[in-house]
């Protein structure tokens, strides 16, 4: 019994925490929000060493092969819990300074946090789904956030309608995939496939839906007419939360749905990941281009970067997975670090979040707009930062798969992305400064960012920390 | 490990200068060039080993998943090029010294300069293609720094940002051609790579992608033709870092990684027409653009481009003489134009111009910077006996080998052509600066530098000098060494000699110096006829295609990002619809082997029904009452579907759930308008048609393909162990307070949850602004005068023990029968939410003080004390347990767990409903303003009026 619920300790831990916070929240007095705002960062904290304390190696499967913790739960949990640290950081000072310096925030991150735990864990599809809704609905309820906002009001309709119809589709994939295996465990269902071949309508159907669902979260072309509108509409710290970690679920989710349970219709899976990958780094790198609004820019560099990271996992190799896996949580920490910077610049009045707000940084700050080169170069794919080997070690991937056109293809819309990362960076070292006023406040926020721009050079000088930790996470 | 050391000193050195900046400009200058001197020392003891033919290497495991090896090796070729990009960097310090301005910040300066240094180092020395990336790139940001690095000038932000473009894309395209050739040789290693047999890399399929993708990173980065552009542009640059990294290294790390390559990529005839016709067109080209340059640097730049392109061209030939000549030439290359740029920034700091139309006459006022210019420049020019003219009689001697498509003679022409306009630019360098008359309007007054400016270029000077005069002792070794490493063996005799005597060669060269000589005498003539001629600006041409790219994207934008909802959600039904019919059609998707079963005419008929239903939805869509019936019809003719198919309690469900959920769009009905506005346009209403009925198509074809094929089904079972294990006979009941329990737990709280929500939001309407409003709002439609219908009070009130009981009933057999705690709770809360809408809130409310909350609390809490309850008899939550008892009169009868967990239900389902319902029917209060029958047959007399009802 209580080897049973282990393995299940960060959950029930964050679950508590999350309560707490919503319930100690009602009696807190708003001048001493920090109380609420320290009480998620303990749960926070609580939830980590949950993660990472007294956890059995190796795989466990549980409660009726519902619930899986191998090493790529135990990575990603770590990744998601993390991100979310630092997500609540810099969201202080931006929320305290706009009147929007509510215990709602937290509880409803905490909760999504809870929902990305699950997701990552979930080895059926209704566990699954319950995850995956969970963090949609406190996504939802966040953008929404800022009531006072009319563009945040829009965003969140947009996102909840849209985002409802991809929860739809995902139903009836999975919907399709439970009658013809008559199972919503993950292990069974491949079991089943192994069993009597792949040959049946339902599954490729169920498969074509479940990745139109997926894809959606993920913000993958097409389905990803949410992202730049959700991003230009939320307040600047609720972007950030969803820009960031939720991606690292949701590409577990890719793994749990399409590596383990799917995986027998490979075949099937690449060729429709190709053409989603093709589209979101041509799209989003292309209309990136014309972008003037840094926060619509990153939305449409969130596009281009899952196009990179559905490549990984459409070499549905060990090396494709765990060079996505990289991939994925490079991108989560160089987004993070770069909304942490829209916030820094921004204050009461000012969103900052033109790329005009950028100009002439260097003489404002010299050290935020180094941190800053950190965090476009990374995103470029330029040495020695580390989104050079997330991008070099995908394109491997690719390339021994034999799927030459598609890295040519990365490519090619690589360089058509660098010109817009370069741009930022033109503007902060040789541009004059129209924007004197004064920085966001906070210590934390600063502190944090530092360490997220650095850790772009760390990673890029030593990646091979995490790049084991990858291949370890995926090595079934 | 010393070999390491060389490339990791100036990284390590970096920091020093910013720090000694502080001891002073000397001090700080003198670090960085001490770091220099050491890593050149390191290089020297290298070079006996070298140059008898062994190769130096050394090396450890960085990121092995990733094939990423910190290795590094020293051939011939390496210690070239680090003797080049050391040596080079030493005199381009010393020389910056006394160059920068007292206000530049120095210490920056050279700690860029260092870093620069370290990775160009880096290039040359690293044995791991990938590990060459790295630094290939690392130079491409450096020298973005050092472009940058005036920053007041605009020029020289546009032409970093320019330059990084170019170069940073480039190296992107190397990423993948050398991914590409790696994979090849199944190595990252270049000494594996060299080793391998040429053959079958020229024969596999990946040899052209990957050939394309190296040499755009090499022309990118060589400033050949068409990426030239980039080259100039950077030239706003302090004359330093030009001399430096334009002519010297940076520019030459594409000739470089080509003659590295050599052996494995050159030898297919797509090598030679690729490599050496780029060679060939861009050094016309930029010989042609330089001649007409007025800018010192400009004219340089393009100088540089132009024999950068000479060089590419000999390793285009693929023989090993024209591989020999090309090292040789980048020795030479180096010497003169390192010396030219330093003369030209020394001219700059004099004269405080480099327009060569604003100069002149300075042969007399500046004497050694003249001597030093005329004999670097005749060496540019290719004149004997100086290095220059040697090493150009050698490669015109190699052209005349070489046909073009077989033509023999286009070759020699061509480059004769070229060496015709190097000779004449050269001329023009020294003849427009130095020669002519004495101004006295130069911006400042002319005079020869101090030594540290002109000791450097005097250095490379003497080099040009002794070189062609004694090339094989001086230089012979070394281009041996390094030919040898090039072609990886297949190397010639080489010897260098100054005189070859009478041979064509020689014979083109005087053409060329004759021509040349022609042009300058006849400069002002050649102008008039260029400007005359087209000369495309490759920087507007940039800028229009950066502009273009804009202008797409934001088309692009327009077309799909336009804000509208309704636009995103056709392009993600679009999508699915293709994907989904993709899918469909790949897959067997003909009708199944099922037998299908016969429709009776009963069966027909509910289906036209549910048709015409459907029709009366969307025909009558904007008028909402109509609307909400035509919804009630599917909704009661799915009902009717589910009786059809046997399935009585879903057939319950479903009616109950209907007519909750038709009460509570009938109460929201309240508050809207009659009629929805028109919002869309015709053709978009056109095209959701579309999309809808292909969704339709789609979704049924795939039905139809799946429930015509056999499947396994989960029901039996459930159908044979109902009664065993759930003690019950009705199995869907049994399934859902028993074998699914925990979802029904969880779905109780979600109703619980809902109600209270809708009770949350519902109740923040009477209060404050939006009570305000909605007190405010006047209906715009008649209304029955006869607000409670005697009729429906009278019925609702008969009805009310009735339906009570039919609750208790289908609540009491539905662990065996149709029905259960879930029917029964709908069917309670719609006769109370009757009396509410008969007879009015105030009446209704009056008499029913149930607190709903406590219902919805008590519900779950029931329901899970149940669960609990099997847990402390040791079974997991939610374990049934039933047992049969038997009571006088009545019988036996049985009572399982389940049934405490169903009054659970029945409790949350009835709170619920009720608790949103209700509230939302008294929202109807606010907006009601004619006291019509206010307290319908109200038998108790005297009784309060409620607060706020009817009118205020």
């Amino acid at each position: 019994m209580t080897s049973q619920f282990l393995p299940l300790l960060p959950e029930i831990t964050l679950a508590i925490g999350a309560c707490v916070v919503l319930v100690v929240d009602l009696f807190v007095p708003a001048e001493r929000r920090d109380t609420t705002y320290l009480l998620a960062l303990a749960a926070l904290v609580a939830t980590l060493v949950a993660t990472v304390v007294g956890q059995p190696d190796g795989v466990r499967i549980l409660f009726g092969g519902s619930y899986i913790a191998d090493p790529m739960s135990r990575l990603l949990k770590l990744a998601v819990i993390v991100l979310t640290f630092f997500v609540f950081v810099y969201s202080r000072p931006y929320l305290a300074g706009r009147g929007l310096y509510n215990g709602e925030f937290f509880a409803l991150g905490l909760f999504g946090l809870l929902g990305m735990l699950i997701m990552i864990s979930g080895y059926s599809m209704l566990t699954v789904y319950l995850g995956l809704e969970l963090l949609s609905l406190c996504q939802y309820a966040l953008v929404a956030f800022n009531r006072d906002s009319p563009r945040a009001s829009e965003a969140a309709m947009k996102y909840f309608v849209l985002g409802a119809f991809a929860s739809g589709m995902l139903l009836y994939g999975m919907s399709l995939i439970y009658g013809l295996t008559g199972s919503l465990e993950v292990i069974e269902i491949h079991n089943y496939l192994i069993r009597n071949g792949v040959d049946q309508i339902g599954a490729l159907l169920g498969l074509i839906f479940i990745i139109v669902g997926l894809s959606f979260k993920l913000g993958a072309v097409p389905f990803h007419a949410w992202v730049p509108d959700v991003y230009e509409g939320a307040p600047t710290a609720v972007a950030l939360y969803i820009a960031s970690a939720p991606k690292v679920a949701a590409f577990a989710l890719f793994m749990r749905m399409l590596a383990e349970g799917l995986g027998v219709l490979q075949a099937d899976w690449q060729v429709m990941l190709a053409v989603l990958a093709v589209l979101s780094l041509v799209l989003g790198n292309v209309v990136a281009i014309a972008q003037t609004n840094l926060k619509r820019m990153l939305a449409y560099s969130t596009i281009s970067h899952v196009g990179f990271i559905l490549l990984g996992i459409l070499a549905g190799t060990a090396q494709g997975y765990s060079a996505a896996m990289f991939y994925v949580i490079f991108y989560a920490m160089v987004t993070a670090g770069a909304f942490g910077m829209i916030i820094l610049l921004s204050r009461r009045g000012l969103e900052a979040e033109q790329l005009e707000d950028f100009r002439g940084l260097n003489a404002r700050s010299p050290w935020f707009a180094l941190m800053m080169l950190f965090i476009m170069f990374s995103m470029a794919g330029v040495p020695p930062f580390a989104g050079f080997y997330a991008k070099l070690s995908v394109l491997r991937a690719v390339v021994q798969v034999d799927e030459i056109w598609l890295a040519i293809v990365a490519v090619v819309f690589s360089v058509v992305g660098a010109f817009y990362y370069l741009r930022v960076v033109k503007l902060m070292y040789f541009d004059e400064p129209v924007e004197t006023g004064a920085f966001q406040e906070g210590g934390g926020l600063r502190a944090a960012l530092s360490v997220n721009g650095l850790s772009m050079l760390a990673l890029g000088l030593y990646p091979a920390a995490l790049m084991s930790w990858c291949v370890a996470a995926v090595s079934w | 490990m010393s070999l390491a050391l060389i490339v990791i000193l100036p990284f390590l050195g970096a920091v020093l200068p910013a720090l000694m900046i502080r001891s002073g400009r000397a001090a700080c200058a003198l670090s960085a060039a001490w770091v220099t001197i050491l890593a050149l020392g390191l290089l020297l003891t290298h070079v006996p080993a070298v140059l008898r033919g062994e190769v130096i290497q050394v090396g450890w495991e960085w990121i092995p998943a990733l094939g990423l090896n910190v290795n590094f090796f020293l051939d011939g070729l390496g210690l070239l090029f680090a003797g080049l990009i050391l040596g080079i960097g030493l005199l381009v310090m010393i020389y910056a010294r006394f160059y920068l301005a007292k206000d530049d910040p120095m210490g920056n300066f050279y700690t860029y300069l260092l870093l620069f240094q370290g990775a160009m180092v880096g290039i040359v020395l690293s044995d791991n293609i990938l590990l060459l990336l790295i630094f290939w790139e690392l130079t491409s940001l450096t020298s973005f720094l050092l472009i940058g690095y005036w920053r007041h000038l605009p020029e020289g932000r546009q032409g970093a940002r320019m330059a990084l473009i170019v170069t940073g894309s480039g190296g992107l395209a190397l990423i993948a051609g050398m991914l590409l050739l790696g994979n090849i040789v199944g190595s990252y290693d270049l000494t594996d790579i060299l080793q391998h047999d040429p053959y079958e890399i020229h024969n596999s399929p990946l040899y052209v992608p990957a050939l394309l993708l190296i040499l755009i990173g090499c022309f990118t980065k060589s400033a050949q033709f068409p990426f030239h552009f980039w080259l100039p542009h950077a030239m706003a640059a302090p004359t330093p870092v030009s001399a430096y990294l334009h002519s010297a290294t940076m520019v030459k790390a594409g000739v470089f990684l080509l003659a590295r390559l050599w052996p494995v990529l050159s030898g297919p005839d797509i090598w030679f027409y690729l490599v050496a016709t780029t060679g060939l067109v861009t050094m016309v080209v930029g010989a042609y653009i330089a001649l007409f340059k007025d800018d010192l640097k400009g004219l340089l730049a393009f100088s540089t481009v132009s024999h950068l392109g000479m060089m590419t061209m000999l390793l285009g030939f693929a023989t090993p003489m024209a591989a020999a000549v090309a090292v040789f030439h980048i020795i030479n290359h180096a010497t003169f134009k390192a010396a030219l740029f330093m003369n030209a920034g020394i001219i700059d700091h004099e004269t405080g111009t480099r327009d060569t139309k604003k100069l002149g006459g300075l042969l007399l006022l500046m004497p050694i910077t003249a001597t030093l210019a005329v004999i670097a420049g005749a060496s540019m020019a290719g004149l004997p006996p100086l290095n220059g003219f040697l090493s150009k009689e050698m490669m015109l001697a190699e052209v005349n080998q070489t046909a073009w498509f077989g033509q023999g003679w286009l070759l020699p022409l061509v480059v004769t052509a070229g060496a015709l306009l190097s000779v004449a630019y050269s001329f023009r360098y020294v003849v427009h600066v130095f020669f002519g008359p004495q101004r006295d309007d130069y911006p400042s007054k002319p005079h020869d530098p101090p030594a540290g400016l002109w000791l450097p270029p005097a250095f490379l000077v003497g080099l040009v000098v002794l070189i062609g005069l004694f090339p094989d002792a001086i230089a012979g070794d070394l281009v041996r060494a390094t030919t040898a490493a090039v072609t990886q063996g297949g190397a010639p005799d080489v010897h260098l000699y100054l005189w070859h005597g009478f041979t064509p060669a020689l014979l083109m060269s005087v053409i060329a110096v004759a021509g040349g000589a022609l042009a300058i005498w006849r400069y002002e003539r050649v102008r008039a006829w260029w400007y005359a001629g087209p000369h495309p600006e490759a920087k507007a041409m940039f800028d229009r295609v950066v502009a273009a790219a804009i202008a797409s994207s934001k088309r692009l934008v327009l077309g799909l990002h336009n804000g509208s909802l309704q636009r995103y959600l056709a392009l993600m039904i679009s999508a699915a619809l293709v994907l989904g019919f993709a899918g469909f059609f790949t897959a067997t998707h003909g009708s199944g082997a099922r037998p299908l079963l016969s429709a009776s005419p009963v069966a027909a008929i509910i289906w036209l029904v549910l048709l015409a239903g459907c029709g009366m939805v969307i025909r009558y869509q904007r008028d909402r009452l109509l609307a909400v019936i035509g919804v009630g019809v599917v909704g009661l003719i799915v009902a009717a579907m589910f009786v059809y198919f046997s399935a009585p309690d879903l057939a319950m469900t479903q009616i109950s759930v209907e007519v909750v959920t038709t009460i509570l769009i009938l109460l929201a009905l309240y508050f809207l308008p009659k009629e929805t506005p028109v919002e869309s346009s015709p053709m978009r209403r056109r095209r959701d048609a579309v999309l809808a009925g292909l969704t339709g198509l789609g979704t049924g074809g795939l039905a139809w393909a799946v429930m015509t094929r056999d499947f396994t089904s989960l029901s039996s079972f459930y159908l044979e162990n109902a009664h065993d294990l759930g003690g019950g006979d009705n199995v869907v009941n049994v399934i859902l307070v028993d074998f699914r329990g925990f979802d029904t737990f969880g779905e109780i709280i979600v109703l619980g949850i809902a109600g209270l929500t809708i009770f949350a939001l519902l109740h923040a309407m009477t209060r404050g602004e939006l009570y305000r409003r909605l007190g405010a709002w006047q209906l715009d439609m008649t209304k029955s005068a006869d607000r409670h219908p005697m009729l429906m009070v009278v019925i609702t009130r008969v009805m009310l023990p009735l339906v009570l009981l039919v609750g208790v009933y289908i609540f009491l057999r539905g662990h065996n029968m149709p029905g259960g705690g879930f029917i029964a709770g709908l069917v309670v809360a719609i006769g109370l939410i009757m009396q509410y809408m008969a007879s009015g809130y105030g009446w209704a409310a009056q008499r029913m003080t149930i607190n709903y909350h406590a219902f919805i609390g008590g519900g779950v809490l029931i329901a899970a004390v149940t669960g609990i309850g099997a847990m402390i008899i040791g079974y997991p939550f939610l374990t049934g347990a039933f047992d049969y008892f038997s009571l006088p009169v009545i019988g036996k009868f049985e009572v399982a767990s389940a049934l405490g967990f169903d009054i659970g239900v029945f409790l949350t389902v009835v709170g619920g409903v009720m608790l949103a319902l209700a509230h939302l029917s008294d929202l109807g209060r606010w907006v009601s303003h004619a006291p019509v029958n206010e307290q319908p047959m109200d038998t108790l007399p005297g009784a309060e009026r409620r607060h706020g009802e009817g009118s205020e």
